[in-house]
């Protein structure tokens, strides 16, 4: 039959056009996922959504349309994922009859492209990402590579001091927290103190706990410097070493440049009310420039990449407490569903409602105290 | 203990200043079944709490103190009933209340909201209107008044 081979055809060319992030689960009727960044994400650090896509057609297709589904995303709120669907729901209507499978994913790609931006508020000091009205400043921020959270600089660098202010005093094994370090000093113990967490786990996403490389926050630490007390100043220092460090020049130009071609271009991306989105910088940027500096083997660098780059295929489950903790209108929502799970592998107990209680660990400052299995408090 | 609890009472940081105007803005429109008492204090909320309907705690009120450390929300804020609390297997009767995430597993992506859904929900499963059953020893032993973040819970170590 004429049509199914033109179907074949059809699966064929969409394979050619997606290469790797097409998976054909069948070639007639054509069941195809579909793993879809948005065109200007060449460069990771400039790609703040992604989004799987089921099409599978029936035996009828092509003049009963295919059903469109998402199957996976990421950076995407409920109501941007609705946005998606609903579209290419819409456009397989509007095609019914026509072969439309390599139209819908460049669809998907447009949208996404244009909803390239990340939306809502920093999770930690709840005020915009990107400032509402334009006469705000602009605060840099940055994305975490594994889970596409975003978070401004200056807010997760002041989580990331914290903690490990926090796991050198419990651990009582570091005297680096005086106040009279000099710069050399503070990278040297910043690393020495990575070194004894490297290979495990080093930091969890503070709104979905997805882990983070320890290579990840070495590098940022070694920008940023990594130590101290939080006195304002200190802070102030962190920020602008971010802001000043090569690379997020360079980003800026690089970005700035992007974003006139696409002025001129028509506008594939028009950013909300007329915002720049011109600073940001990513963890994976960040361990690429300290690699460089530091003159690491290239092999070394390459597997770093490829485990973050890796990462957010594997991750439908990281999907829904994004979904559900980007959206900052059920924020709310968040504690009970969407961080409260055990960390470690204490059960909880007493119900079922998937709080620990307890149990577990529990660490404050200098007093390195537990938490029993069993009933709470004792002396 | 002294240290720690002038600690609590230091002043709010700048960060958490700002941190927490916002909040207050967002309970304008607070999450169901609570109701924040307005004062001028950013650094102690007073959070009443309607028990669900359909739980144990229907039709009942209670009230949640909130203090919040100089460096919320890196640090978790404090949290209890003010007695009278519910009774609840994990609420001790001067109000400390044994939950993860005002703990160990606080991350400053969570805000008072995200706490008060998580109480309220561990009261709605409770089956049973109990005290803890070291209810007496442990409220006995915070006679002083301590803080439960500053209680220094019976602790064993890793090899224990
Ligand atoms: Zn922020
Ligand atoms: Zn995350």
């Amino acid at each position: 039959m004429a049509e199914e081979d033109e179907i074949l055809m059809e699966v064929e060319a969409v394979e050619a056009v997606y290469g790797d992030d097409c998976i054909v689960l069948n070639r007639f009727p054509p069941h195809l996922h579909l793993h879809l960044k948005p065109r200007t994400a060449d460069v990771d650090s400039q790609q703040f959504v992604e989004a799987t896509i089921e099409l599978r057609a029936g035996p009828q297709y092509p003049s009963d349309p295919p059903y469109v589904g998402i199957i996976g995303s990421k950076g995407l709120d409920e109501e941007r994922q609705m946005h998606l669907s609903n579209s290419l729901h819409d456009k397989a209507q509007e095609l019914t009859s026509c072969l439309m499978l390599v139209a819908l994913c460049e669809d998907a790609v447009e949208i996404l492209t244009s909803m390239n931006h990340p939306e809502g508020d920093c999770p930690l000091c709840l005020y915009p990402l990107v400032p509402e009205d334009s006469h705000s400043e602009v605060q840099p921020f940055m994305k975490l590579m594994s889970c596409f959270h975003c978070f401004h600089c200056e807010c997760i660098v002041r989580w990331l001091t914290w903690i490990q202010k926090q796991n050198e005093a419990s651990s009582g094994t570091s005297n680096t927290l005086s106040s009279d370090v000099d710069e050399e000093n503070v990278l040297a113990s910043g690393k020495l103190y990575l070194r004894k967490i490297m290979g495990s786990t080093a930091g969890n996403c503070p709104v979905c706990r997805k882990v983070f490389l320890a290579k990840d926050i070495e590098h940022v630490l070694n920008l940023v410097g990594s130590h101290n007390a939080d006195s304002d100043v200190y802070e102030k220092e962190l920020v602008e070493k971010v802001l000043q460090c090569d690379l997020e020049t360079t980003r800026r130009q690089e970005f700035e440049a992007i974003l006139k071609l696409q002025q001129q271009c028509g506008g594939l991306i028009e950013p909300p009310k007329n915002n720049v989105l011109y600073s940001r910088i990513s963890v994976q940027d960040l361990v690429r420039e300290a690699n460089e500096m530091m003159n690491v083997e290239a092999s070394e660098q390459q597997h770093t990449n490829q485990i973050v780059r890796e990462e957010p295929e594997s991750s439908s489950s990281s999907n829904q407490a994004s979904r559900r903790a980007c959206d900052a209108r059920t924020r709310h929502r968040r504690g009970h569903t969407g961080i409260a799970e055990p960390a470690s592998g204490v059960p909880p107990t007493g119900s079922t409602s998937g709080h620990r209680r307890h149990s577990g660990t529990r660490k404050h400052g200098k007093n390195q105290s537990r938490w029993q299995a069993k009933p709470c408090p004792k002396e | 203990m002294t240290t720690s609890s002038t600690q609590t009472r230091k002043a709010l940081s700048k960060i958490a200043q700002l941190r927490l105007q916002k909040e207050l803005e967002e309970w304008h429109d607070p999450p169901v079944g609570f109701k924040h008492k307005v004062s001028d204090n950013l650094q102690r909320w007073t959070i009443e709490v309607s028990g669900a309907p359909g739980t144990l705690y229907a039709n009942e009120t209670y009230q949640l103190q909130v203090d919040f450390p100089e460096h919320y929300p890196m640090e978790a804020p404090q949290v209890i009933f003010v007695p009278p609390a519910p009774a609840h297997p994990h609420i001790y009767s001067n109000g400390h209340i044994c939950l993860d995430i005002l703990y160990d597993s606080w991350s400053p992506a969570m805000t008072v909201s995200s706490i008060c859904i998580s109480i309220l929900s561990m009261l709605s499963s409770s089956t049973s209107k109990q005290r803890p059953p070291d209810n007496d020893l442990y409220v006995n032993k915070c006679r002083n008044g301590r803080s439960p973040k500053e209680t220094r819970w019976w602790f064993h170590d890793d090899k224990v």
